[in-house]
């Protein structure tokens, strides 16, 4: 399978593009079938994603099913929809049109705090006060677990060590969030909304500003979260190189419209970055994914 | 107030008990030290509003005539002073005549000690409703009185007095009335598909603009000094003249909007992560903000109620406590019971003999002239010595 071109608009390609994608997935879920059962599955019918301010729709159409117990990257140039559509998927923007199923229920009509507590997301900026611990921090994580009057519990307490330890941020719990380096914050927060404890993690640009160790480190916990907890990660990632390391399945937007989806040795494609990044560039597969090395941007029209 | 005081304190006796965590954040040094702080300072502060006046009296017998067990040991000379005479009637079925209590002790318990209780529970409200405020609109330089509250409680309050002036008894509760009006209104023009923290702010500044300027026109149609005077005292704030009639009217209000609002810090404190946090977190933020607003209003609607539009108070007091305690909300509403009615209080003194002491004149001027004074400069102080203000 290569690249399909979709366009949202008609809804005969629409159907066509949705169509391979969903044996891909098929073909992948068996794989995982064993140890996938607990994992949560999100599935976007033909969402359509606007802000009140902008003249048309930014995510016009899109079709998207997570698999379950893997990660799912999205790519795409600035501005192709990806945190749009990101936003859609955890019910933070009200679709126009469309559906997302969170293990076959809209999450549009769920109750919020029922929502948290199955679907975390980490979106890309973030603040806090300055004078609040780690601790402080990741307890917050809990909140979607907490009745109103209800105090914290053991089962809170050990959601936060936990969290805490597979954020990697254990010798950071008692400093102060605003004493922490950019790599470090980003560690705490994740481990904040790990410690939501949820089957089903989103996440928008998580490595975005972060230097080598702290991009390495955030991949890691993805990766085993993956491999130990059966939690489906969807990740808007900028980086393709390690999008295509990353991932189990890759989905390409441009535009507001997904142009490719599939594995990553299918989507990362010379073809692919002409079209939806517009640089020219070699793609060389090697055992650690794809490598990308771009030659240089194209000028011309790309449609 | 003293309910309250006695809850937190058996709160953080039980924990040390228990062991649990419950109530340990209380035992915060840094909290204790700030409580013990402001409570020393509205002994002091109270003990000299007792002692001064014109039956003078020395300190020590102030002190005495406060912790008169005539008055402290007869619940019924207390419940007459707490909820009325006639309310103490109905509850302990008393009908004789109450003992008699020395001189002292009766100038003390009944004209003075209201003054300060209301000192302390206006404190509260405004500490609180500012705290909340802060955290709501995201800006540590918003007070009780940014959603235009402090605008429409002084139209009303100047409608009342020179248009409606045959409704001039119930002008507190009119007063408390047309705030919260007006924080619907900010409310509503704020709303578009939900609100925000700026949209919040820009409501605010556009309601108070308008009816400033009409509660400034309406100070012409005035025809009286009289009436004027009482409209400045209304809109800059002033305990003169209060008695146990305004401890009675605030003091269940606050209660209410103390208690809501330490319930709600654990939601104060999620607000300070953003509103796409807090909402990925599945907090309903729009009702959460509401509601939190709600209460914030009531505290300044219950301090309005009783001393008029004493500003500054709210502002700087939650700054204070920040400052003091670090920016979990559990602290800093705790920490504002006791900061509040301690700078209120002090202010309070301030507004009762600052013109003795200065001029020698015996008169006395509005205590939110006190408080504003003090705050002006705490401010520069604030701008001076930190680099980002604003943005909480």
């Amino acid at each position: 399978m290569s690249i399909e071109h979709t366009n949202a608009a008609d809804p005969d390609e629409l159907s066509d593009a949705n169509a391979p994608s969903r044996t891909t997935g098929e073909r992948a879920t068996g794989e995982r079938a064993a140890d996938a059962t607990d994992a949560s599955d999100l599935d976007a019918e033909g969402l359509v994603l606007d802000y009140p301010t902008a003249p048309e729709p930014v995510i016009d159409g899109a079709s998207l099913a997570a698999e379950p117990g893997a990660v799912t990257a999205l790519v795409g140039p600035n501005g192709s929809g990806k945190s749009t559509l990101l936003k859609g998927l955890a019910n933070q923007l009200a679709p126009e049109d469309g559906s997302v199923l969170l293990d076959g229920r809209d999450v549009h009509s769920m109750d919020t705090k029922a929502l948290a507590r199955k679907l975390g997301l980490l979106s890309q900026e973030s603040t806090s006060p300055d004078s609040i611990t780690v601790e402080e921090l990741v307890h917050h994580g809990r909140y979607p677990h907490r009745g109103f009057f209800e105090r914290t519990t053991e089962e809170d307490a050990r959601a936060v060590d936990r969290a805490i330890e597979l954020a990697g941020c254990g010798h950071l719990r008692d400093r102060e969030v605003g004493s922490l380096s950019g790599g470090q914050k980003q560690l705490a927060w994740i481990a904040m909304v790990l410690a939501q404890d949820t089957d089903m993690l989103l996440l928008d640009e998580p490595t975005t500003f972060l230097d080598l160790h702290h991009q390495m480190e955030v991949m890691e916990i993805i990766e085993t979260l993956r491999d130990e907890s059966d939690v489906t990660v969807v990740v808007v990632l900028h980086d393709i190189e390690q999008a295509a390391r990353l991932a189990d399945r890759m989905v390409a937007l441009t535009d507001g419209e997904i142009r490719a989806r599939g594995a990553p040795e299918a989507v990362v494609t010379e073809e692919l970055l002409a079209d939806v990044f517009r640089v020219d560039a070699d793609v060389a597969q090697t055992e650690n994914g794809p490598r990308v090395t771009p030659l240089r941007a194209r000028h011309e029209k790309s449609e | 107030m003293s309910g309250e005081r006695s809850a937190v304190g058996g709160g953080a006796s039980t924990s040390r008990s228990a062991g649990t965590d419950r109530f340990g954040w209380l035992l915060d040094p840094k909290l204790v030290s700030v409580a013990a702080a402001s409570l020393a300072v509205v002994v002091v502060a109270g003990l000299v509003q007792v002692s001064f006046g014109a039956y003078s009296m020395t300190i020590g017998e102030a002190w005495r005539a406060v912790l008169d067990p005539a008055v402290l040991l007869d619940p019924r000379w207390l419940l007459n002073f707490l909820v009325g005479e006639e309310l103490m009637r109905a509850i302990t079925g008393f009908r004789g005549e109450l003992p008699e209590l020395s001189h002292s002790t009766l100038i003390v318990w009944d004209i003075r000690l209201p003054r300060v209780l209301v000192g302390v529970i206006v404190g509260t409200n405004l500490g609180v409703s500012g705290a909340i405020f802060q955290a709501v609109t995201r800006n540590e330089l918003a007070s009780p009185f940014i959603l235009g509250v402090s605008s429409g409680a002084g139209l009303t309050i100047l409608l009342t007095l020179v248009v409606f002036g045959s409704l001039s008894a119930f002008l507190p509760l009119i007063a408390a009335l047309g705030g919260s009006v007006a924080f619907l209104i900010v409310y509503a023009i704020a709303w578009k598909n939900g609100t925000s923290p700026v949209r919040l702010v820009l409501a605010g500044v556009i309601v108070g603009t308008v009816f400033g300027s009409l509660q400034t026109a309406l100070f012409f149609f005035a025809d009286d000094i009289g009436v004027v005077q009482s409209a400045i005292q209304w809109t800059t704030g002033s305990l003169t003249g209060t008695d146990w009639a305004q401890v009675r009217l605030a003091l269940p209000w606050t209660v209410v909007a103390v208690l809501l609002s330490i319930a709600g810090s654990r939601q104060l404190n999620l607000l300070l992560l953003g509103e796409q946090t807090a909402k990925s977190l599945g907090m309903s933020i729009e009702r959460v903000r509401f509601a939190l607003s709600g209460v914030a209003v009531l505290a300044a609607a219950a301090s309005i109620a009783v001393a008029g539009i004493v500003s500054f108070v709210g502002l700087i007091v939650p700054h204070v406590v920040r400052n003091l305690v670090g920016s979990d909300y559990k602290r800093v509403i705790v920490g504002c019971l006791f900061v509040g009615p301690a700078l209120m209080l002090a202010a309070d003194v301030g507004a009762r003999l600052g013109m003795s002491v200065l001029t020698g004149a015996d008169a006395q001027i509005p205590v939110g002239i006190v408080t504003g004074l003090v705050g002006g400069p705490y401010f520069l102080y604030l701008m001076r010595r930190r680099q980002n203000m604003g943005e909480l």
